[in-house]
């Protein structure tokens, strides 16, 4: 299939073990962002299929970025993949756009079960 | 660069396993408030015995302070606090709903803190496969010498500490409590191990 995706992660590690577990059928170019700002400027000049995106970032994070996602009508399948569990949390990245939110650290099978819900894999 | 310091890798490796580890203390305490947390970049320094007690007494606007310490394998080990500010502490008591006569506002917030370390610090060790013990928490009076010479009593070198500072931000209620996080120079060389080896499996 081939799916072009952006991994938004302030921390390296992060990127690298989302990286890791992202299944390789999945995507045929994947470029990364280190906060919303980056991320932002990658979805208005290229055509991105999934973003997976972090929350607690700096300069924007990743609530901002949904935000500006949704008032740019950025055509994107978001996948929030987040530390912060908290349940009002993760009803406010759905109602902003956000397709799914995982808990991180997201575990191989639980991204497969997702991006095969939504039709990537 | 001394051999105490963290690199960029290793910083940046620490502060992965914090954000996942503050993320699950601060659902806790989002759910034992019935309310929602707001989350920032935790700060991560490494601070000598003098810029520590300064930047403790900054941090000490006649506050409470909470201090218990933590003890895993591999000689990782240090001590947190938890400081609130006092117009918070009445509030708090507030926000807990225990009846006054239940508990005293003092006791509440040793709870409240304890609940927030230890949350917050097994599932720290969970990631890094190491299981935590813990001292009873103290509360500690609001003077600044206090919590210095407490510090001093906890039998630590302090010559050199990493210091790690994450705030909790109740956001309905403008409720704050920080979480500070010392590990004394005897354990900064385990952490650094603990660390290499989660980055070599990268």
């Amino acid at each position: 299939m081939g799916s072009s995706v952006l991994v938004c992660d302030d921390s390296n590690l992060a990127r690298k073990q989302l990286l890791r577990s992202l299944p390789e059928q999945l995507s045929t170019k994947t470029q990364i962002a280190t906060n919303g700002e980056e991320a932002l400027e990658i979805l208005r000049s290229q055509n991105i299929d999934i973003l997976f995106l972090d929350l607690t970032m700096p300069v924007l994070d990743g609530v901002g970025v949904l935000q500006a996602i949704k008032d740019e009508n950025i055509n994107i399948a978001v996948f929030v993949i987040s530390a912060d569990i908290q349940p009002e949390m993760q009803s406010k990245v759905l109602a902003l756009g956000a397709k799914e939110f995982l808990r991180k650290p997201v575990k191989t099978e639980v991204l497969n079960e997702h991006l095969t819900k939504h039709g990537f894999l | 660069m001394s051999a105490l310091n963290l690199n960029e890798d290793q910083q940046d490796c620490l502060q992965e396993l914090i954000n996942v580890a503050m993320g699950q203390a601060s659902d806790q305490l989002a759910r034992y408030l019935d309310t929602f947390v707001h989350l920032k970049v935790p700060s991560i320094e490494q601070v000598d015995a003098k810029s520590l007690s300064n930047s403790l007494n900054d941090e000490q606007m006649a506050v409470a302070v909470v201090s218990q310490g933590f003890f895993g394998y591999e000689g990782i080990r240090g001590e947190a606090l938890l400081i609130y500010q006092p117009r918070d502490s009445d509030r708090l008591a507030d926000l807990l709903g225990y009846e006054p006569e239940e508990l005293s506002v003092e006791e509440q917030i040793i709870d409240l803190s304890s609940i927030l370390t230890t949350t917050f610090l097994n599932v720290f060790a969970g990631q890094i496969d190491n299981q935590m013990s813990y001292s009873a928490p103290r509360l500690l009076s609001s003077t600044k010498s206090l919590v210095s010479e407490h510090l001093h009593q906890l039998s630590f070198n302090w010559d050199l500490a990493l210091k790690i500072k994450i705030t909790y931000q109740v956001t309905d209620y403008s409720f704050n409590c920080d979480m500070i996080l010392l590990i004394p120079e005897s354990a900064i060389i385990n952490i650094k191990t603990v660390l290499n080896r989660i980055l070599d499996e990268f």
